[in-house]
Formats: C-alpha cells, structure tokens, sequence
C-alpha cells in the first residue's frame, strides 16, 4: 500500500494532466494527398448528385481528395456554425455552401476569398444578376450561385379550374377565392392559404415579400428602416388580416415551410407559398396533388407589382484560410459550372442559378417547369444585400411575430421596429 | 401524524403521478413512430428498442454521454478537492479578511450566469478554448466552488477542535492533521458536495452551449437541445435521448439519496 | 517583560504566521478560480456593456451609458422584464404552496419515506432541458398526453401567446417544488410531536395547530427557500430558451432569453451585455431585499 501522500500526489498529477489534455482541441489532420473539406447541407430530392460530382472532379485533379461534410438542416445553426468556426481562426473546411443572405457579412469579416480575379466576367454573367448581385460587396465577388431559389405561390390547379378561376393576382383576390371554393367544398378540413408565418428567416422572407407586394421596403439604400411606414403597416395588416379572417389558418404563426408543404401536398389547402423544392415533391408517384399543382407569380397589395417574391438559393465560396486556396476555388467554379449544373438539377429537386439552362431542352425534357419558372425567378429580387442583414433579421423578426400572433399593432411593431434597427445602426457606426 | 398504511400509500401514489412526466417520457422511448402522432391511446400497441438504436447508433449522444462525464467528473473533482482546502483555511486558519472573503463567496453564488457568459466567451475565444473540455471544466468548477467550499466549510467546523489540538500534540503539522484528519472526517460531507457539483456540471446549459461550436464537443443538454430532425421533430428519438440523458441524475438520486438530501439541507439551513 | 512570556508570545507569533501563510496557500488556488471566472467577468461585463462591440466585424468602441439609454425607451426590454417578474413572482408563488403542502403530506409518512422522496427528487434533479423535451412532448398539440387526458382537443399549449407563458410556469413549478418540499419538510421532522399533543389537550387541532404551531416554525426555512428560488427564477435561461425560444412573439422572453438573443444571434456584445448587468443588478437587490426580510424576522422571533 503507497503512503497516502504519495497516492495523493498521484491523484493530483493525474489531474494536472486530465486538465492539460483537456485543454488541447482538435489536432490537424495527417499529411497524405490533398485534401478539400466541402461543407454542405444535406441535398434534398429524389437522388444526390453532389457525390459523382465531386468524384468527377477528383478525377480531373489526381493527387486531391474532396471530403463532404454535411451541416446541419436549420439554416440559423448552420449560420451560428459557420460565425463560430470562421471567427476561431482555423476553420476545418475549404469550401463552403453559405445561404446568400451571409456572403456580404462574411465578406466584410473578411472570412471568404476574393473571387473576382478567378471568374471571367462572362463566367459570371451567366448567372441570375439577383444571384450574382448579393454575392458581390465592395464591386468584387465572393461566391458564386450554386442553385436559384424564388418564392412561387402553388396553387391548386382542379379547384380553381372547378370554380373557373385564374390564379388570384391581388391578396384581395386570394382571399376571394378562397372564401369561393370553401363555400363550395364544403371540406372542413380544406385550409386556405398557407405560408410560413413563424418566427424564424423563412417568416422573414414571407413579411418582405408582402412589403415588396406593396411597393415598400423594410430599409432603404441608406440604411433607413421603413422609409414608407404607412405601407409596411398596411402590408403588415393584410398578413394578420389573412389569419384573423381565417383565410389562412392561425397555427401558419408556427409553421416553417416543411409544416406548410405537407398539409398542401396531402391535398388539404387551396394555395400554398413555398420555394421551388417543393413542386418535385408534388409531382412524385405517391402524391396525393399529383398533375394538380400549378405555380403563380406572389400576389400584390395595393401598392405594389405583382410577383414580388424573394430569390434565394445556395452560394459556394472558399474559406479565406484554406491552406489551398486555387483548388478551392477550381472546386467551386467546377461545381456551379453549367455541367455540375445541369447534374444537379436533373438528380435533386434544385434549380440552377444560370438563365440559359431555363432554355435546355434536354433539361426542359427532364423538368417541365423550368420555362414556367424562369418569368418568375426574373421578377423576383433578393433580400436586402448588406453585411449586416442577419442581424437586421434577427431584430426584426420578433417584431412582426407579435403582429402575426395579434399581440402588437402594425403601427406599434413599425414604430418599434424603426427604434430597434436604429439603435442597431447606431452599434455599427452608421 | 396518524395515518396507517392506507394513507402512506395514498401519499405515494400521488407522489408517483408527480413524476409522471418523466414515465412518461420513459414509455414514449419505446413506443413506435406510428403511434406517437396522433396519439392514440395511453399504452402502446407494441414496445419498440429502435429510437434507442437511433441514438446510440447514428446520433452525437454516444460522445455527448462521454463529453459530460468528462467534463462533470473532473469539474467536480477540482471543486471538491479545491473547496476542501480553501474550506479548511477560511475555518481553521487565521486568515485575515476572511469574513469579507466568505461573504464575496456567497455573493458570487448570486451572479446570473448570463451575465458572466458574455465576458468569459470572449475569454474562450482569446485562450483558445473554445470546444474544449478544460473551458467548461474550469467555468463549472467555478460555479461549484463557492456552495462547496460552504458545505465543506460547515462539516469542516463540526468536527472538535480537540481532535486537531490531539493531532498536533502527537507531532503532526497543518498539513498533515488536515490530510490524516480532517479530510477522512468529512468524507461524507465532502460525498454530499461532490455529488451537488456532479449534478450542476451534469445539467449546465448555457456555459456549455456558448463555448462548443462542434459537434463533437457538446455535452449532453447541448446534444439533446440541438437533436437534429430534418423534416419532423423525432419525438422517440428524443424521448430515448432524454432518458439516457437522465441517467446519472436517476442513479444519484435513487442510489445516493441520503448524501444528496444532506447536501441539499446543509446548504440550505445553514445561514 | 518576563523572558518566558516573550518567548510564548514570540512562539504563538510564528506558529500563527506559519499558519497564515498556508491559510493563504490553501485558499490560494479557489480564489483563483472564482476571481478568475465570477469575479473578474462580473466586472469585465460592465465595461463591456459600456461599449458598441460586435466582433465579427471587428467593431469595438466607446458608447458610455447608449445600452442603458436604449433600454429605457425599448419596449422589448419592458416586455422582457414583464415576463420575467410575471414568471419570478408565478413560479415562486405556486412552489411556495405547493412545496408546503406536499411536505405537509410527507410528514406523517411511516412507510417507503425513501421512495417517496426519491419520486420527489426525480424531478429536480433532471437536466432543465430533459425537463424542457419533456413538456414540450406533453404540451405536443396532437401527440401530448395533455391533450390527450382532455379528451382530444388540440390545443396549442406552446404556439398560443395566451397559454405559452403559464405552460411554461407549470413546467419550471413540476422542475423546483421538490426543492422547497424537501426543505420544508426537513424543518417539519424535527418539530416535536409533543407540540401539537399539548396543543390538541388545549383544544386546538388541524388549522389552528397549523397557525400556531407549524407556520411560525416552517416560515424561516420558507423564506430561505424563497430567496434561493427567486434569486433562481430570475436567473432562469435554460427551460424558456429550450421549451419556447422565448416565443411566440416574445410572451415568453424573458430578460435573460433577451439578453442571450442579443448577444449571440445579433452578435451585439456591448448591448447584450447591458442586459444581463440589467439582470445582475435586479438580482442582486432582490437578494439584499429578502436577506434584510430574514434578519429581520430572525431579530424578531
């Protein structure tokens, strides 16, 4: 038996080192061939193209290995994920697939290469300038599109056929219809309109395009919010009204877009905004709408164009520490290249961010909707391109969350909402 | 105070109906999918081990259970081992300002820890430490600190003073009558502490939340609050994590109940 | 001046410095760890919420008192605090009684008082957000035991901004009664069963025993359980972020869900910093307020 003292000694030396091993974080990986680390969602559709497409591209690079790291669904995890590795200082990845709306912050973090001297101005022209243009801070590029997003509004082609009814062109019109062909189905189980109403960026997304619908913005070239408030109180009214007079049901206040896809593809409602995932879901063998959906430009109110949707989509950009910094970039102009393009889009339900494709016949043949979509993702424009539009969101959001649930006026949440990214501006140095 | 058989039953029933959330919780980890939305009927048409697959197999638990234990035993074993010391000082050693010290001890008890996560993010982020065990072993051990050092610091004045003078007049110094003495006579005290500190590391949230960026650096609360769900939420998933989740807190209060109630009691009722 | 008093004196000195020294020694390291980690970071978030700083772009300046200033006139921080004293004051309120009572029920237990006090326990002792997952299965529109045992009806316990924030003072009461029943109930094992036989042979029984009995004598442990739990209940973070993410539509936010919000999601250290010294100034005279209740009611008894 050691003398006490010494096993004490011991135990205190065991946890010295317990402690110092605790201290080390993660190590750097062995040396072997080069390896690129591609951080991306999980791609979502009937097949993944993204593996054959990085298996090409190893091909045409002897000697480099691509390693697909999948992210996390939620796009504000992914987001904290990506701020919390990239302000660290040694990022585990090379190239990554960021949601438009964060290349200016991430630029301005300085976290992303420069790409402008790798991509041709006619390389960049073929793709959608609302893609190409949120990408861009400062007149240089960051990232390049890699598929086109565009709120559609689906809408169910038998009833509005059974009714005689053209999709509705005004909020107003919507409404209409649907009080029309609730009447008639006498289905109470038939829900209106849905969309997503609930307190995250998709809600967000939904409140700028009904600002956008009525001809305002929620902050103008100057950084002002609400350059015209009575309109943004007005559009902010006709969302709540949508709820208060029932045309959407009130649990939209809770619903992302997964929760408003399903009832819509079950057959259970009238109109549905959503992205452009959604209309291969619809279309697959088992659906329940299958040959009965058709998509529209997003209404208006009374101030505003018709068709005013938010384009999204998916950017790829390259670390601004990846220790291979021309590969990278190679990778990332293969993968929005028009081939990985068209892989893309014949094997998941995504849509390239390049016009010219719309016009594909072998695509066309594939995908029918394509023409049908490209009017649409023309007249759609993106949200507002600042570095600081996630924190602007995120100020924001609570604020037309307690309009939707009825627990603040639209008036006071303008008011108030004004105050709040004032005072944001005022952090920044604006 | 009369009351017979029926009565304590009665009291245990309703007892029982009190932790009925966490049954069931339990019930719902082994119920299948098909039954869980809607919900049908109280008791399952069939038992199911798939969600505790799910988890043990493809989810981040497995290293979350392992990144808890970790930090939650070493974290505890630093404020124990520390607190019996500075305990042992502020009690027995004439230290100057020690009033004042125990007093700033109890107020830093007080401080939210919302407060304080803000400043030592940053503090992570400057040494480093972030997704690191040493971060939240350090920050949880600081938490436990002050509530140990109390506990200890009462059993410690307990013990009579004749035994230390008894020691020392056979020869043995500070040290040695602290470690052949003292210390043997609080172990249970020191046992109630412990398991105080291992149940604060165990469930702390916001700490760990804040300073784990990675996934292989969650711990458990973290991984059960971030379980991933890619079109609807997996409620049996869920469920089956939470168990697991719930297990060192489970097996303490059932197997080490009489330590922990004296913790509990002696932090309390001792002002 | 006699030499042998000197050198006892001279004797006791040193051993008292030698003493002093390993005093410091031993309390050196947790001084140490609690300076470092509550102490200092308790004063560094007041500095910092004297500052714009947003580090991911670089930002970090002087803003003198512009938080605070904000913060008087911002209504989200009004409803914040709302929430958190409607929550502080409905938590603490409900355990109080429930507490009581339950150890009221325990006292006479003879038989499986280990059982009982390990159901007791359970809840406690599970990690809040164990506690969080599990209310929000129970409180699931169509798949929770709620509805469920209401025959049905599927009511958006969580969803509703009316019914969101009691959901989530029932579920934070289930987590803390258990603490408050334990102390009470340990303070009640050890009145004397004399007591009340004297006082049943004076013709007081039940309440009036209760009144004049049992209360005067609960009431300090009470208290101490009071503070404790509203000092807790202020400082709660974990069961609204996880159960509600302070929603829908802030009837759940409160100010340390607000303050965590600011710092991470909008990345406003300097501002988000201000609310939780908010926070820690409001607990910290919470805590003297109720510490000058209980010396009072000790100087009194």
């Amino acid at each position: 038996m050691a003398p006490r003292p010494a096993r004490a000694a011991l135990l205190v030396a065991g946890l010295l080192l317990a402690l110092l091993a605790a201290g080390c974080g993660q190590g750097p990986s062995g040396a072997g061939p080069i390896t690129l680390v591609f951080k991306h969602a999980k791609i979502l559709g009937p097949a993944d193209p993204v593996p054959g497409l990085l298996r090409r591209f190893e091909a045409e690079h002897p000697g480099v290995r691509v390693q697909s790291e999948a992210l996390t669904w939620s796009s504000d995890e992914q987001h904290q994920f990506y701020v919390i590795n990239l302000e660290g200082g040694s990022p585990p990845f090379d190239v990554m697939m960021l949601d438009v709306i964060w290349v200016p912050e991430f630029a301005r973090a300085g976290w992303i290469l420069d790409l402008t001297a790798q991509v041709p101005p006619a390389e960049r022209d073929a793709h959608f300038a609302s893609a190409i243009e949120p990408a861009t801070q400062d007149g240089r590029l960051w990232a390049l599109p890699w598929f086109m997003n565009v709120g559609l509004l689906y809408y169910r082609k038998d009833l509005l056929a059974k009714y005689g009814l053209a999709p509705p062109e005004t909020y107003d019109e919507l409404a209409r219809q649907v009080r029309l062909i609730q009447a008639g189905e006498r289905d109470p189980r038939l829900d209106g309109y849905l969309w997503q109403g609930k307190q995250y960026e998709g809600g967000m997304v939904n409140v700028l395009e009904a600002l956008w619908a009525n001809g305002t913005r929620v902050i103008d070239e100057r950084g002002r919010p609400f350059p015209e408030p009575e309109r943004a109180r007005e559009a902010l009214a006709a969302l709540r009204g949508l709820i208060e007079s029932g045309v959407s049901p009130p649990w939209v206040t809770a619903a992302d877009e997964e929760l408003t896809r399903r009832p819509f593809g079950d057959g259970r409602a009238i109109f549905l905004r959503g992205w452009p995932y959604a209309l291969d879901l619809f279309e697959l063998p088992d659906s329940r709408v299958r040959q009965r959906v058709g998509v529209a430009p997003m209404p208006r109110l009374a101030h505003g164009p018709v068709g005013a949707a938010s384009t999204g989509g998916a950017h790829l950009a390259v670390s601004a520490r990846t220790r291979h910094p021309a590969l990278a970039v190679e990778l990332v102009r293969f993968l929005t290249s028009d081939v990985a393009q068209r892989a893309m889009t014949e094997g998941a339900a995504l849509r390239p961010s390049r016009p010219a494709l719309y016009h594909d016949a072998q695509l066309i043949a594939r995908d029918p909707t394509l023409p049908a979509l490209l009017p649409l993702i023309l007249r759609g424009h993106p949200r507002p391109i600042t570095p600081y539009y996630l924190m602007l969101s995120t100020t924001l959001q609570p604020e037309f969350s307690a309009v939707l649930v009825g627990r603040k006026s639209p008036a006071r949440a303008v008011q108030d909402g004004i105050a709040q990214v004032r005072h944001l501006e005022q952090a920044l140095g604006r | 105070m009369r009351g017979g058989r029926l009565r304590d039953a009665l009291v245990l029933a309703a007892l029982a109906l009190y932790a009925a959330p966490f049954f069931w919780q339990a019930l719902t980890s082994v119920r299948p999918d098909a039954e869980l939305l809607p919900l049908a009927s109280l008791l399952p048409g069939r038992l199911t081990a798939v969600h505790y697959e799910v988890v043990l197999a493809k989810s981040l638990m497995p290293r979350a259970l392992l990144n808890s234990l970790g930090v939650a035993l070493i974290s505890t074993a630093l404020a124990v081992g520390l607190g019996a010391l500075a305990g042992y000082a502020l009690v027995r050693l004439p230290v100057p300002g020690r009033g004042p010290i125990l007093l700033a001890m109890i107020a830093a008890t007080a401080f939210p820890q919302i407060a304080t996560v803000s400043p030592l993010y940053l503090l992570m982020r400057t040494l480093g430490l972030r997704d690191t065990w040493l971060a939240l072993i350090l920050a949880n051990a600081s938490f436990a600190l002050p509530l140990v050092i109390w506990l200890l610091g009462g059993f410690i004045r307990e013990i009579p003073r004749a035994l230390e003078e008894a020691a020392a007049t056979d020869g043995a110094d500070r040290i040695a009558t602290l470690y052949w003495v003292i210390l043997p006579l609080v172990a249970p005290g020191a046992a109630s502490a412990a398991l105080l500190a291992f149940l604060f590391s165990w469930n702390e949230f916001l700490f760990a939340y804040s300073f784990t960026a990675t996934e292989a650096s969650r711990t458990v609360p973290v991984a059960l609050a971030l379980f991933p769900g890619v079109f609807e939420v997996p409620w049996g998933d869920i469920a089956a994590a939470s168990l697991l989740a719930s297990l060192p807190p489970v097996l303490i209060v059932v197997g080490f109940q009489r330590y922990l109630v004296r913790g509990l009691l002696a932090g309390a009722l001792r002002e | 001046m006699a030499s042998p008093r000197c050198d006892t004196s001279s004797r006791r000195s040193a051993a008292d410095v030698a003493d002093r020294r390993l005093g410091w020694l031993l309390l050196a390291p947790a001084l140490l760890l609690l300076g470092g980690l509550t102490v200092y970071p308790a004063i560094w978030v007041i500095w910092l919420s004297l500052q714009y700083r947003v580090p991911v772009f670089g930002i970090a300046r002087w803003a003198g008192a512009a938080h605070y200033a904000f913060l008087t006139v911002d209504s989200r921080f009004w409803n914040a605090a709302g929430v958190t004293a409607l929550f502080t004051v409905a938590s603490v309120a409900l355990e109080s009684i429930l507490g009581l009572a339950m150890a009221l029920a325990l006292r006479g237990q003879q038989r499986g008082r280990r059982v009982a006090v390990a159901l007791l326990l359970l809840a406690w002792a599970l990690p809040s957000v164990v506690t969080a997952k599990m209310f929000e299965w129970l409180y699931h529109p169509s798949g929770g035991l709620v509805n469920f045992l209401l025959g049905g009806r599927a009511v958006n316990w969580l969803g509703d901004p009316a019914l969101a924030l009691p959901s989530l003072v029932l579920a934070d009461v289930w987590r803390t009664t258990p603490f408050v029943a334990l102390l009470c109930y340990a303070r009640l094992l050890t009145i004397p069963a004399e007591l009340y036989e004297a006082a049943e042979v004076d013709g007081a029984a039940g309440v009036q025993a209760f009144a004049r009995i049992t209360w005067p004598l609960v009431r300090p442990i009470l208290l101490v359980a009071l503070l404790f739990r509203t000092l807790d209940a202020l400082r709660a973070f974990d069961i609204m972020f996880v159960l509600t993410g302070g929603g829908p539509a802030g009837s759940t936010e409160t100010l340390t869900v607000y303050a965590y919000r600011a710092l991470f999601q909008t990345l406003q250290i300097g501002f988000g910093s201000a609310i939780g010294v908010v926070v820690f100034v409001l607990v910290m005279l919470v805590a003297w307020a109720y510490l000058r209740l209980i010396n009072r009611q000790e100087a009194a008894a």
